[in-house]
């Protein structure tokens, strides 16, 4: 075999091929694109036909870093006066990549949901329901109503936002369903705010 | 440790060599080879001329004459086209080991068949291999499913169609896979990363039990698979195979096809080119399906030879590609989800059966192109030379928002090289050995874009080893002692909060092996290999900062970490018999700064909820156990068999045990074969304890015991000069509601219902 004589040529050929192309690339840095860092809960006082008495207070959770190891969330008091009622809607940011969630939400309004729970709501000192337009249980919109007797000045709020979920499972669409996750799909969003009743 | 081993296995040796039996129980006992590259020969026909009885060789080339008298005797060994050796030996002692080289009459001879490439696993460790009807049984199945039907390998698995194979209770980077000789370099790091392998390519899958970092290079502390393609046809024949299987579980259609031919021109030269293709969809559960667990898989591979009196050279190229869904419900946000989720024990989502697969889900496509050579420099010395390259492409899709769920989170390239150089010496039958370097370079890079902190940096390895086995063997004794030296450098880069973060590591380790196999008596051989081992810590170890998206935890690296040193001692005791054989295992692996995953205790509280927060942590661990397997035949038609296997895994440090170390199990059942052997119905029965050594920290108590029984029928057909094999299996038959310990989606799903499977095979 006369081609038997470079083989080992051809093979070292191959060989230095395949070392040369194998150094790995630059790191480069990855923003979260996932990550929400922001969000705001905007109350504003509304009269017995919903229109809008004053102007607007916000309360905002927040996480700069989104999920990383080390940091832990702000979470601003949530202040709202007893025997009045509120819209509250919901604004979800990620300042990492200084991006609007609220939109996505809205445009995936189908495989999102927001859920209300906690002592706020079992204790029955506020009640809630979804106000979002075409009448959708989203939670982006909602009519919150504080009692004239809340018997405390002091409670909590838990905003979960789940994503991917069956939301004509049923029961999901009352915002206190507290068996959510039976819906299925899984939590975006779980924070707990400290409410003060004035 | 080491001297006390060896003096225990003196002592253990001792009465047995004084006991020689003067009776005519004398064994002789051996191998034939092929002269030109120590392949072994299968079919090769052993005979005494005195005694007029004899042996066929197997598929190792190893025979067994037993019963024979004190005396001299004259042996012949016949192959077809190969040189007939007629050779006098005398038999005193209880049993006579030999090796047999045969010489090639001719290659010019038409219609000579010398094997090919085939290396024999020469190694005194305990080996079981997995061929003929027991593979052919396995078809359809992954290649970890597969290797459960050995006794000692088990599977971690992340739900039914990912699985890796566990060995004495190790698995990923603490086994090694070799792909037709070449370590499988995938991100074996991931519980949920199976072997990128396609077992359709295999005619044999050999799993060594021991320590075998010498032979193999680091990180083979547990144990090592060999999964080898048959050898290449070297004279003008062509076999094909087709292979057809459907499952009533997940509606799985599998269809795998091989051809192989030796050119009619060149002499020695040949070839093989093999496919298969695989569908499935949701995976059913005895009560529902589980949501999104399809599948679908092609592979590919092609290998050409030739092969002549001094040389061998062969190319080989394989190809895997999958697409795995992962269960919708497994995926969970944070811990209060995950909490949930297991306190229903079953999925929340009930979906009906669909082939469509969504994510999360893996898409995985591995490549592996090698050239092997050899060139044989006198009877004596043989020079081997191999070379491969592989790419491993890895992306994770996970249930994002909007236009990102078309963006894997998790995007991988890894490139690897492998370098082998080896002499290899035969001086006579007594002594025989290789001296050999070892080259492994590495390099991993995340692919920009996916909108995720990686997991793991980029990073460049490059693994540098040398070593040297010898072999000795005379009479019943076969004694085998190796040393090798590594070194290996580490560099790796990523970017953490905005923050570039390198890191170069540097890691060296010697080690060793010694080990022996003894004849005792005609019917008994026992066998012990103690070896030290070691593993350099992964990258994911070393560097993981952050959330395991979909698993509701964050896991914490430490860049300090050092290697893990194992020292495994295993013993083998096999008795084989005329009506059936038994073989016993029994080890104990020894590791010192075993790293592991420990749970803090702690949580992390973000927008998002909480989450468990785990570290990596080191500790000295002893991990050991008994296998135990055997076959009995009854009657000629009824056969038996049986295997077990019992593994204790201890963090010494803590006196707490390790989680997912598999529970107590074993398997037996019975088949009946009938009409000259061309119909055989089995009935198996697996039994498997609650693993009742749990884990201090476990997200969820381990799941009770559980029994299957599976139900088979095969038949054997002839058809002209051709093999039609058809099997009807029924796995599960009852169709039992269980959870194994070892299956990762336990926490949130029952494992497969009933799945009743059509094999078909052709042989043309």
């Amino acid at each position: 075999m006369k081609n038997l004589r470079k083989l080992p040529l051809y093979l070292f050929a191959v060989l230095a091929m395949g070392f040369a192309s194998c150094e790995s690339e630059n790191p480069e840095e990855e923003n979260d694109g996932e990550v929400i860092t922001d969000v705001t809960l905007n109350f504003q006082e509304v009269d017995a036909s919903n229109n809008p008495v004053g102007s607007p207070v916000s309360f905002k959770a927040s996480d700069p870093q989104g999920i990383e190891v080390g940091s832990s969330p702000t979470i601003q008091p949530v202040n709202i006066t007893r025997g009045k009622r509120y819209i509250m809607t919901i604004e979800v940011f990620n300042s990492i990549e200084n991006e609007d969630i609220t939109e996505e939400i809205l445009e995936e309004a189908d495989e999102h949901q927001f859920f209300f729970l906690g002592p706020a709501f079992t204790n029955n000192i506020m009640t809630i329901a979804y106000a979002d337009a075409g009448g959708i249980a989203l939670g982006l919109r909602n009519l919150v109503t504080v009692s004239s007797s809340p018997g405390t000045n002091n409670t909590t709020m838990r905003v979960v936002l789940r994503h991917d979920l069956n939301k004509s499972f049923s029961g999901a669409s009352n915002p206190n369903f507290e068996n959510f996750v039976q819906a299925g799909g899984e939590t975006d969003l779980d924070i707990t705010f400290p409410v003060v009743i004035n | 440790m080491i001297q006390k081993a060896v003096l225990l296995f003196m002592i253990l040796l001792l009465p047995l060599v004084n006991v020689v039996a003067q009776k005519c129980e004398l064994v002789l006992r051996g191998k034939v080879l092929h002269q030109e590259n120590d392949q072994p020969i299968e079919a090769a026909y052993v005979w005494i001329l005195e005694t007029r009885t004899g042996a066929v060789t197997d598929q190792n080339g190893n025979f067994i004459i037993r019963e024979l008298c004190p005396g001299t005797y004259t042996v012949t060994v016949q192959y077809l086209g190969h040189k007939e050796i007629r050779q006098t030996i005398n038999l005193s002692g209880s049993t006579t080991n030999q090796t047999f080289k045969m010489e090639e009459e001719s290659v010019a001879l038409s219609g000579v068949e010398v094997h090919g490439h085939r290396e024999s696993v020469q190694t005194t460790t305990a080996v079981t291999s997995l061929y003929g009807e027991a593979l052919l049984q396995s078809r359809g199945e992954s290649l970890g499913e597969s290797l459960k039907r050995i006794a000692g390998v088990t599977t971690f698995s992340t739900g039914n169609t990912i699985s890796k194979p566990v060995i004495h209770g190790m698995h990923s980077n603490r086994i090694m896979i070799l792909n037709n000789g070449i370590r499988l370099e995938g991100q074996q790091w991931g519980a949920e990363h199976a072997p990128e392998i396609d077992p359709f390519l295999a005619d044999e899958i050999t799993v060594i039990k021991g320590a075998e970092t010498v032979r193999f290079g680091p990180e083979a502390m547990g144990g090592v698979i060999l999964v080898n393609p048959p050898s290449l046809p070297v004279s003008k024949k062509h076999s094909t195979e087709i292979n057809l299987l459907g499952a009533s579980n997940g509606r799985m259609g599998n269809f795998a096809a091989s051809h192989s031919g030796g050119s009619g021109k060149i002499a020695g030269l040949g070839y093989r080119v093999q496919g298969s293709v695989k569908r499935a969809g949701n995976v059913q559960s005895p009560r529902y399906f589980q949501d999104n667990t399809g599948m679908s898989e092609y592979n590919f591979s092609g290998s050409i030879g030739y092969s002549s009196k001094k040389l061998g050279i062969e190319g080989y190229y394989s190809f895997f590609n999958t697409e795995i869904g992962i269960l919708r419900d497994s995926h969970t946000g944070n811990l209060s989800d995950l909490v949930e989720i297991i306190a229903n024990g079953e999925p929340f989502n009930k979906p009906d059966f669909t082939f469509q697969i969504n994510n999360p889900r893996q898409v995985v496509a591995h490549h592996l192109a090698k050239v092997k050579a050899h060139y044989h420099l006198s009877p004596a010395y043989k020079l081997n030379f191999q070379y491969g390259f592989q790419l491993n492409e890895r992306q994770e899709f996970d249930r994002r928002r909007g236009d990102l769920n078309a963006r894997p989170s998790l995007d991988l390239q890894l490139y690897t090289n492998t370098l082998d150089l080896f002499l290899d010496h035969s001086r006579n039958s007594n002594w025989s050995g290789s001296l050999g370097i070892n080259i492994i370079q590495q390099a991993n890079s995340n692919v920009p874009g996916t909108g995720v902190t990686p997991l793991i940096p980029n990073y460049d390895m490059i693994n540098g080893g040398v070593y040297l086995i010898e072999k000795y063997l005379k009479g019943p004794l076969e004694i085998e002692a190796g040393l090798r030296y590594d070194y290996r450098t580490v560099s790796a880069a990523r970017f953490i909060g905005g923050e570039l973060q390198e890191a170069d590591l540097d890691y060296q380790n010697f080690s060793a092996f010694i080990g022996g196999l003894y004849q005792l008596s005609p019917y008994f051989s026992f066998s012990s290999n103690l070896g030290t081992a070691w593993r350099p810590p992964n990258v994911n170890e070393l560097f993981s900062q952050g959330l395991h998206h979909g698993a509701a935890a964050v896991e914490i690296g430490d860049p300090d970490l050092n290697s893990e040193k194992s020292l495994k001692w295993v013993n083998s005791l096999e008795y084989e018999g005329k009506r059936g054989g038994v073989e016993l295992t029994a080890y104990a692996n020894q590791i010192r700064e075993y790293i592991y995953l420990n749970p803090t205790g702690e949580t992390f509280v973000s927008l998002r909820g909480t989450f468990n927060v785990y570290e990596y942590l080191q500790a000295n661990a002893l991990f050991y156990g008994l296998d135990l397997s055997g076959t009995y035949a009854f009657t000629d038609q009824l056969n038996g068999y049986f295997k077990g296997s019992i593994i204790r895994a201890k963090n010494t440090e803590t006196q707490t045990y390790f989680p997912f170390i598999p529970s107590d199990r074993m398997d037996w059942g019975l088949a009946y074969s009938f009409g000259k052997e061309t119909h055989r119905v089995t009935l198996s029965n697996v039994l498997v304890a609650r693993q009742s050594r749990e884990p201090e920290f476990d997200l969820a108590p381990a799941p009770p015991a559980y029994a299957l029984f599976n139900l088979g029928y095969n038949l054997k057909v002839k058809i002209a000069e051709n093999q039609l094999n058809v099997g009807i299996q029924a796995n599960n038959l009852f169709n039992t509601e269980y959870k194994e310990y070892m299956n990762r989606f336990r926490y949130f799903s029952a494992d497969m219902g009933r799945n009743i499977l059509l094999k078909l095979n052709y042989q043309f």
